[in-house]
Order: C-alpha cells, then structure tokens, then sequence
C-alpha cells in the first residue's frame, strides 16, 4: 500500500508541472488591451475606407518581436488562426476579404510605440492609407483602403520569426462611414420668408392706391375740361378776382 | 383765400423736397446697384450655375430705375414751381412706371434670397466642384466657375464644403468620382496652407488635425454677402418707394389745386 501512495503523489505533482511546460512551449502572452478607434477631436476618424486608431502604446513588452496589425470583418474572428502568417495568400490585403478572410499590415517594432508617449504628441495608425500599393499582388503586407463600410474588428499580434508571441484583444466593432447618394439633397426647400411677403404685400397696395389715384385724376381732369368749357364758372373766378381789385383800389382813388 | 394761399405754398415747399430726397436715393439706388454688380465676392459663377440669377437683374433694373428717378426728380420740381399741369402729369405717369419697375426689382431679390438655402448650394458644389466630363460647353463654363469659386473661397475664408469637410463624407460627388476616398477624404483646398501654397502638413489634414485643416463649413461666407445683397436691393427700394408713395399722393393733390 505505501508504494501506490506514492505513485499517486508523484502523478499529482507531475501534472501542475507538465501544464506549466505546456503553456511557456506555446508562449503566447494575451493582453486585455483593447485596439480603440482615435477620440473625435480628429475630423478623419472614420472615413468611408480608412479609419484612425490609437498607437498600442505600454502595452507590449516583447523586445525582439515584430507588431503587426491584423484586421478581419467582425463575422470572422471566430475562425481565425493566429498561426497562419503574414505574407501568405491567406492574409494578402489584395484578397481581402473574398479570398482571404483576415489581413495584416502596419508591422512595427517596439522601438516605433516608446513607452511613456509624451504628452502632446499625436500617436495614431492610419489603416488605408496606402493607395499605390492596393491592388500590387506582389505587397500583401499593404496598408491599403478598406473595401467596404464593415464592421471590421482588429487586434495587434507580436510574433518573432513565425512564432506568435503576444497579441492583445480584439477591437469593438468598427463601422466605416457611407456616403449618401448625391440626388437624395432636395435643394427645393426654400419657403417664402415673412418678410417677402410683407414687402409684396405693402408694395402692391401702395402702386393700387396710388393706381387708382391717377385715375381719379384723369376723371377730375376730364369733368373739370367738360365743365370749363361752360364760360360762365371761369368768368364767375375773374370777376371775383376783378372785385377784389377794385376793392382794394377805389378806397385808394377817393384818397 | 391767403390762408389757403399759404397752404399750397407749404405742400410746394414740401413736394420740391420731397422731390429732393427722391433725386438723391435715386443716385444712391444706382450707386448700391452698381456696387451688387461688380461682385466684389466674386460669388457670381456660384448663382450663374443654379441657373437662376435674378438677384443680379433685380439689381440692373435698380441701377436703371436710380437713374430715371434722379431725372424726374427734377423733372417733378420744376413742374411743381412752375405749376404746369402737364408737366405734372407727364411726371406723375411716368413716376408710376418707375415705381412698377422698382417694385418688381424689390420683389424679385426678396423672393429670390429665399430660393438661395444651405442645400442647393451643398447639392451645387457637390455635383460641379472638380467635375471631370461635362458635357457640352456652357456646362463646361459653368463648371470651371463653380470649381474656381470654391478653391478660391476655401483658400480665402480658410473654410471647406458648405456645413463643414464631413459634406465630402456624407454624400456621394463628382469630386470622388476621381478622387479616392484614402487620398482626398476632402480637397487639398481645406488644408491649411503655408506661404508657397502648399499644404502645411498633408498627413495632419487628412487626419482631420484641428489646425491643419478647416473644419468650418463655407456657407457663412456665401450667404452673408447675398444676404446683403438682396436685402441692400429690396429693402432700400422698399424704402425708396414708401417715400415715393406720399410724394406721389401729395404731387395729384396740388395738381387737382392747380388752377387755370
């Protein structure tokens, strides 16, 4: 009986042991830094093919490790394979996404994401922004414009060699900008201002008035022309006037 | 009778006056006009392609109608000293006219500001700005007027689109029809520039960085001048021909009064 008691200890320690030699063979250190899109202080944050994220600052520690961006559409994360290189057919930006369902691009060192950013600085990575290269099947690394609106989902992978090392989670999802189709502007909605109408109002009924003015006028004129041609009325008017005259003259003859 | 006397010496008195004013708001009607017409925004092609100009012929008759009113201004003077029952009429007739064609200039650039909203010059710059097969050459003029317009208004009054560079974003355009989205999020003419010409700093801008790129939109600096414009038009004619009016009124009551 002692001897199977000690069997059982030893196959107890044993197996702690074997899990901890499994996990450093593989290597691979997760970090809960998520890849986050730029605060909207930015105006090109989002665009309808490339969009803007934070450089992965203090988050790797893996000095002799290459950093490279992966980006796949958010229905593909599950089947991802972290294994499966940069620069192979499968993660060709040029095959995105038909043919390839994730690619990789912007690879760095840790000496390009210096660890405290100085404050002030703008440390961004602008993904799509390599338009010459976009469809060069001989650069599958290439940073070009994203295809579509999304949602894409993206994470930073350390790997030495072909060996991954660390990576960090995966992003939010990220949906990209589409634009609206030009004739769906109605450029006829200009409404009639109060003032418009105001004005259109007072000014029609001023040249009315005035309107029917010149013609009162003209009738006046006409029975004033019909009248006068009686003499009596104007001969009334210059005898007044000759009264007058004498009125004033004769006192001055008697003196 | 004196004091009656004494009472058409004062509407004299008070129409050569009247007549007086209406001299000198003629001059300064033509002078304003002269002024809408020269465009010095240089904002012109941008109306010229609505295809809907009337502002500026609102203002043309203005500058015609400045004139006539100047002339019968003194017309309407000497026939009031005279007391020349003819003269006032031909005055008087010709006087309703003038203001028919003011009133029409007045109304037009009132209801033609309305016509001038944020998006028929968003949908404007949109479908002409840097627009590369046009078809035959008025639209070909009309165009390069639209195109030059907004770089050099861009450039000049350091703004970009009609409501901000997200205009270029949000809608589909000529522009990004042969410019790619990565390259050109918006034109180089929203960067700011440094004293050759050149983009400050072309990454920063298309980033979108406060600083090296206008983030106001254009449209501010198109409908201020306009807005002046039309209102300049209309209102001062609107204010010319109120005064007018009592002039008017004031000139068929003293020639009712003339006697023979």
């Amino acid at each position: 009986r002692p001897h199977s008691r000690r069997q059982h200890r030893d196959a107890r320690t044993m197996l702690p042991l074997l899990l901890l030699l499994l996990a450093t063979a593989h290597g691979l250190d997760k970090y809960t830094y998520k890849p986050k899109l730029v605060g909207s202080t930015l105006g090109g944050r989002t665009t309808a093919t490339t969009f803007v994220l934070e450089q992965p600052r203090c988050v790797f520690s893996q000095d002799q490790a290459v950093i490279w961006l992966v980006v796949t559409l958010s229905n593909a994360i599950s089947t991802f394979n972290d294994t499966v290189g940069p620069g192979t057919p499968e993660r060709a930006f040029q095959r995105f996404p038909v043919n390839a369902t994730a690619y990789m691009t912007l690879n760095t060192t840790l000496l390009n994401y210096p660890c405290p950013k100085p404050p002030g600085e703008i440390a961004v990575l602008r993904v799509g922004s390599e338009t010459t290269c976009a469809s060069d099947e001989s650069r599958p690394t290439c940073n070009g414009p994203l295809p579509g609106p999304g949602p894409y989902r993206v994470k930073f992978l350390a790997l030495e060699g072909t060996e991954p090392v660390a990576e960090t989670d995966w992003s939010d999802a990220i949906t990209l900008r589409t634009a609206q189709p030009l004739s769906s502007i109605s450029a006829k909605d200009g409404h009639h201002g109060a003032g418009m109408i105001a004005l259109t109002t007072i000014l029609s009924i001023l040249f009315a008035i005035l309107l029917a003015g010149l013609v009162a006028m003209l009738v006046f004129w006409g029975s004033d022309a019909c009248d006068s041609s009686t003499f009596s009325k104007q001969e009334a008017v210059s005898v007044r006037r000759y009264n007058t005259h004498h009125v004033y003259d004769q006192p001055a003859a008697r003196l | 009778m004196a004091k009656s006397d004494d009472g058409i010496r004062i509407l004299q008195g008070l129409l050569v006056f009247g007549n007086v004013i209406i001299g000198m708001c003629g001059i300064a009607l033509t002078a304003e006009c002269i002024f809408f017409v020269t465009d010095p925004h240089g904002l012109y092609p941008l109306l010229e392609a609505t295809e809907n100009d009337d502002i500026y012929a609102a203002a043309w008759i203005g500058i015609f109608v400045g004139f006539a009113l100047f002339a019968l201004s003194i017309l309407g003077i000497v026939g009031i000293i005279k007391s020349n029952r003819t003269l006032l009429l031909v005055y008087i007739i010709l006087m309703l006219i003038t203001y028919a064609f003011e009133m029409a200039s007045c109304i037009t650039a009132a209801t033609q500001r309305d016509f001038l909203t944020p998006n028929l010059f968003l949908k404007q710059m949109l479908e002409r700005y840097q627009k590369s097969d046009t078809g035959n050459n008025n639209d070909k003029w009309m165009t390069e007027g639209v195109t030059k317009t907004w770089d050099k208004l861009m450039l000049q009054k350091q703004c970009c689109g009609v409501k901000g560079p997200s205009d270029w974003q949000d809608y589909t355009s000529a522009f990004r029809d042969t410019h790619s989205d990565a390259d050109f999020p918006w034109p180089h003419n929203c960067c700011v520039m440094n004293a050759q010409g050149s983009p400050l700093n072309l990454d920063g801008c298309k980033l979108g960085v406060p600083g090296y790129y206008n983030s106001d939109g254009c449209y501010d600096a198109i409908s201020g001048p306009m807005n002046t414009h039309a209102w300049g038009v209309a209102w001062f004619g609107f204010a010319i021909l109120c005064w007018t009016f009592f002039v008017l009124l004031g000139t068929m009551f003293y020639w009712s009064r003339i006697e023979y």
